[in-house]
């Protein structure tokens, strides 16, 4: 019974919240990777593309809210994530043909271009915050919980309770979803081979008669797409602050090194490594711990190793190690 | 004569503001703006010369700011009694964990290495705890309102801007060790994540410098306003040019900060440019130009770009130390990276990578219009909106928005500069 | 440094922000995608070409002519440093021509963009990273069709058929495959547009002589379904031998040409270029 009760309080307070967690970090990461692999930078404005693809997906929600449109006990903003990919889409693509087409035309070193996403980072901030203002908005609705914590203690009976948030399960439904479509379009359509060619040898992807414009506009609408989704879904779980987003850079940046840059099957495993140690270090494990051992063990303290405060530290403590170990991340830096 | 022109175009800029607006913020904008030159040399150093890619300017701004807590505040008797030493034993133990590791590391092979080695951490990890944490507690309750840490040396405030500028070095140090020495190179995430985590530390190590309760009325090495206004001979100064005393004080010691922070900056400036003319400015240059002619020639470019990192970031560390001082306070909660490391990145490119005196064009520049952006933004949006009527939402909206401008402005200068003219308004050569 | 500031990246190589993989590194001289009309001759004339790299390179070629027919061998050959690889390359549109034209099966196809000469009926194998290392074997030969809008899979079929091995690891990235083996994908990715004119940069580079031999087998077969062959060579006397034309370029000019029998039996030939 004791196990049983650390368990429950184990998947409560660590496993739910970092699957959730890591499934954001994973699709965020999964962006910066693309752009990585094909535009062959890193781009500083991504989180601010996430920023403004879910300040749509809120606008769109109120929107839809003061219509009396709903899901029932889904939150509305899963119906207005289209319409947010659709503003992320605008801008971003607003955004090459007017900023970074320029500079592939003059065959920029990727630095510059490292550069020039600064400003637009810039940009997009100052958009974001001129729109929706700076501050904390909360667009979920529906039904909170799929299992509340006092529901699964009279289910179960246990003493520790197991709450399952909408947002959460949600969240990992649509990351699995929008990752299976990402691959089986990367790996069997025509464009997503030609995407992958693209970013493994360019010259050869030319003589192959491969339109790189048209390589990168596919890029820009998928990571508008997938950074609209990480945002609204971050936004559910927990709540939309432009700051934030800007903020998740760092752990999403790690994400995606960790895995190995340039390759989506580590850009996922990188998401889930940082939001797992995350979670795991700066959580107090008396609890958990209080249930598996032994009473002549049990610790007095909290067993917290960092405080919560600490978490974007934690990110980067493991990207050094990963690094130290593995220079090429966890997956061998293969292109795509 | 393009440099003499724009340096004179910035001073009738700042003396405009003097004249329409007040004098009291041409020097404030002529303070920071000096500061933020300083930095921007910093950064120029990294980037311009060594094509290092820092984006942790922020962290190094910050830990000058530490320096000066640490340097210049009054000890805290009690604080120390109560666990000064536990603090510095569980420091002491958390390094000597981690050398430890480290060793067992390096002399031990095969399964047990990873084990054994995370092993040591771990039991570093709870001993260090163990000292640690009753002491910080300690520390942290001694009359947590208006103390609550282990104070400074007592020393006098000036000192802090070298001290500041060794801190960051050594973190420098540090991370440029561990991100240049990986098989290919990593600066730019690394100095991302240090810069987190020096903010996360000051925000709440709160035994160290009070955390976001801030450390105020830190010592000044200039006057204070009260005591100038209060001696009759400096009234009477005042009276002869006419002003009042209290604007006169509060002018006379912006202008003698500005003259400290002008004196740091010809200093530093005149060290740069005897640099970059060295032979080792000129090896400098020639890795950066082509790195393989360079290591087949024999120079140890990793040992290169390390120095040139360490001393950037050494300057920008003074430039956070002059920044607290002119503050009077050190506030971790402010620290925010577009405006401590992206906003320096801009007033590089802008000047002119690589040009000394471009970065401190760019810095005076960007500061001005990074100032200056909110009321004029201001003055535009009451034309735009005044059609509106007034107390209706859009209106309320885009007046509200103004203070957002200045990003947004940010980010299309810099793009602009990219595209128009890429080597910056002083370019490199 | 002096060039294009948009490509100076101060010497920077963060792994983090940057990524150098796969970065395209060529200048397409040409931009027209239509051909004029020239005269009929040879199936490829490059006519009296000069030229060289970027708008203000020195010249590397010097009133260079090549030509090539139907179903032909034609290989280029040359000390280091004559423009065997440039003349090539100035077929092909990658090199700005100050002078002269090159026609295809009559075209006049000099202001082309090197993606339409594709299109034309050229298939270029470029002699270093000319395979998509992190994809399939059968992906890279999807990718060589990429132009393609009809059914692709008997090209396939006889690509499998010209080199069985690759039927044989077809699931297999073809970065892991031997040098060999990798040249074989080259070419047969090359081969999957269905050019009437095949170009090889010096296809037997770093293979083993046993490879080499067979390498030179099929590339006698692909001659003998009909498609005009143009290669550069550093192994001479070999790539003679199996030759309808060669050429021995001095310096980016013309230095001897004929049937590769008769440069074999050049006595000047013999004791200049192939020791003797």
């Amino acid at each position: 019974m004791d196990l049983l009760n650390g368990f429950v309080a184990l998947a409560n307070f660590v496993l739910i919240p970092a699957i959730a967690y890591g499934s954001q970090l994973a699709l965020g990461a999964l962006g910066v990777t693309l752009i990585y692999g094909i535009l062959r930078f890193s781009n500083f404005a991504h989180g601010d593309t996430m920023a403004v693809g879910t300040m749509f997906a809120v606008l769109t929600t109120w929107g839809l809210q003061a219509m009396g449109v709903g899901l029932g006990p889904f939150p509305t903003a899963l119906l207005a994530i289209p319409f947010g990919i659709l503003g992320a889409t605008g801008i971003v693509l607003l955004t090459d043909r007017y900023v970074y087409r320029f500079y592939r035309a003059q065959k920029a070193k990727p630095v510059i271009l490292v550069i020039v996403s600064m400003g637009v980072m810039f940009i997009y901030n100052g958009f974001t915050r001129i729109i929706i203002g700076p501050d904390d908005q909360r667009f979920a609705d529906g039904e909170r919980f799929v299992i509340s914590a006092r529901d699964f203690k009279e289910m179960t009976g246990l003493a520790e309770g197991l709450s399952l948030r909408t947002s959460q399960v949600i969240t990992v439904i649509t990351a699995i979803v929008v990752v299976a479509i990402l691959f089986w379009f990367l790996n069997k359509t025509r464009t997503g081979k030609s995407m992958r060619a693209f970013s493994d040898n360019e010259d050869l992807a030319l003589l192959s008669g491969i339109n790189p414009e048209r390589v990168v506009l596919v890029t820009w609408l998928i990571v508008a797409s997938l950074a609209t989704v990480a945002g609204v879904l971050y936004g559910l779980d927990k709540s939309f602050k432009p700051f934030t987003y800007f903020q998740l850079l760092l752990p999403i940046f790690a994400a995606a090194i960790v895995g190995g840059m340039g390759n989506p099957l580590g850009a996922i495993a990188g998401g889930f490594v940082i939001a797992f140690s995350e979670v795991g270090i700066t959580y107090a494990w008396k609890k958990v711990l209080g249930y598996l051992m032994p009473p002549a063990l049990q610790p007095d303290g909290l067993m917290q190793m960092l405080s919560t405060e600490y978490k974007f530290a934690i990110s980067f403590v493991i990207l050094v190690i990963v690094l130290l170990f593995r220079p090429t991340g966890l997956f061998r830096g293969k292109s795509l | 004569m393009r440099t003499f022109l724009l340096f004179a175009l910035v001073a009738c800029l700042i003396l405009g503001t003097g004249v329409l607006q007040s004098w009291n913020s041409a020097l404030l904008i002529l303070n920071m703006g000096l500061v933020s030159a300083v930095m921007a040399l910093g950064v120029n150093l990294q980037w311009g010369l060594a094509g290092l890619f820092n984006v942790g300017v922020m962290g190094f701004v910050a830990l000058g700011g530490l320096a000066v807590v640490l340097v210049s505040m009054p000890p805290v008797g009690a604080a120390w009694q109560a666990g000064g030493g536990g603090i510095l034993l569980g420091l002491t133990l958390g390094a000597a964990s981690i050398v430890a590791a480290v060793l067992v590391w390096s002399r031990t092979s095969g399964t047990l290495r990873g084990w054994a080695t995370a092993a040591v951490l771990l039991v570093g990890l709870v001993i260090y705890r163990m000292v640690l944490d009753p002491a910080v507690e300690a520390v942290e309750s001694i009359d947590s309102a208006s103390t609550g840490y282990l104070g400074g040396l007592g020393l006098p405030v000036l000192l802090a801007w070298p001290v500041g500028g060794v801190l960051a070095a050594g973190a420098a140090w540090v991370i440029g060790k561990t991100a240049l020495g990986l098989r290919s190179d990593y600066l730019a995430i690394a100095t991302l994540g240090i810069a987190e985590i020096v903010i996360a530390i000051l925000k709440n190590e709160d035994w160290m410098a009070r955390g976001v309760k801030n450390v105020i009325g830190l010592p000044r090495p200039v006057p204070n306003e009260v005591d100038l206004q209060n001696d009759p001979a400096f009234v009477e100064r005042a009276a002869d040019f006419g002003i009042d005393p209290t604007t006169a004080s509060t002018l006379y010691v912006k202008l003698e900060y500005g003259l400290l922070f002008a004196a740091v900056l010809v200093i530093l400036l005149v060290l740069s440019q005897l640099a970059l003319n060295s032979p080792w400015g000129r090896m400098m240059r020639a890795i950066r130009d082509n790195e393989t002619a360079a290591r087949a020639m024999g120079k140890n470019v990793t040992a290169r770009h390390l120095q040139v990192f360490v001393l950037g970031s050494a300057i920008c560390g003074i430039a956070g130390a002059m920044m607290t001082t002119l503050d009077g306070q050190l506030t971790p909660g402010s620290y925010q990276p577009l405006r401590y490391t992206f906003l320096i990145w801009v007033m590089v490119i802008v000047g002119g990578s690589g040009n000394n005196l471009g970065a401190v064009l760019g810095g005076f520049l960007i500061w001005f219009l990074w100032v200056q952006v909110e009321p004029m933004g201001q003055l535009v949006m009451s034309g735009i909106t005044s059609g509106l009527s007034d107390g209706s939402w859009l209106k309320g909206h885009l007046l509200d928005s103004v203070q957002h401008m200045r990003l947004l402005t940010m980010g299309v200068i810099l793009l602009l500069v990219l595209r128009l003219n890429p080597r910056g308004l002083l370019p490199e050569r | 440094m002096s060039g294009n500031p948009y490509q100076d990246d101060r010497g920077n190589t963060d792994a983090s922000v940057t990524n150098p993989h796969g970065q395209g590194r060529l200048t397409p001289a040409g931009t027209q995608p239509n051909p004029m009309p020239g005269k009929q001759g040879p199936f490829l004339v490059g006519e009296n070409m000069t030229g060289g790299y970027g708008k203000t390179g020195p010249d590397i070629l010097h009133d260079c002519t090549i030509e090539v027919e139907r179903g032909e061998i034609a290989v280029i050959v040359g000390p280091n440093g004559a423009g065997k690889s440039t003349a090539m390359k100035a077929v092909f549109g990658m090199l700005d021509l100050r002078q002269g034209r090159v026609l295809l099966d009559g075209q006049d196809i000099t202001q082309l963009t090197p993606q339409a000469r594709v299109r034309h009926g050229m298939g270029f194998v470029p002699q270093t990273s000319n395979i998509f290392t992190s994809m399939t074997v059968e992906e890279n030969l999807e990718m060589g069709a990429f132009i393609r809008e009809d059914d692709f899979r008997s090209s396939m079929e006889q690509v499998y058929e010209l080199f069985p091995i690759l039927r044989e690891k077809r699931n297999q990235a073809a970065g892991e495959l031997s040098g060999g083996q990798r040249q074989q994908v080259a070419v047969g990715r090359a081969l999957m547009t269905q050019p009437k004119l095949l170009m090889l940069d010096e296809p037997t580079a770093g293979v083993s002589p046993i490879v080499m031999d067979e390498l030179f087998d099929r590339i006698i077969e692909v001659a003998r379904t009909g498609i005009s062959i143009l290669m550069v060579e550093q192994n001479a006397r070999q790539a003679l031998e199996i030759a309808d034309k060669g050429y021995v370029l001095v310096q980016g000019a013309n230095g001897y040409s004929g049937t590769g029998k008769e440069l074999l039996a050049d006595p000047d030939v013999r004791r200049s270029f192939l020791g003797g």
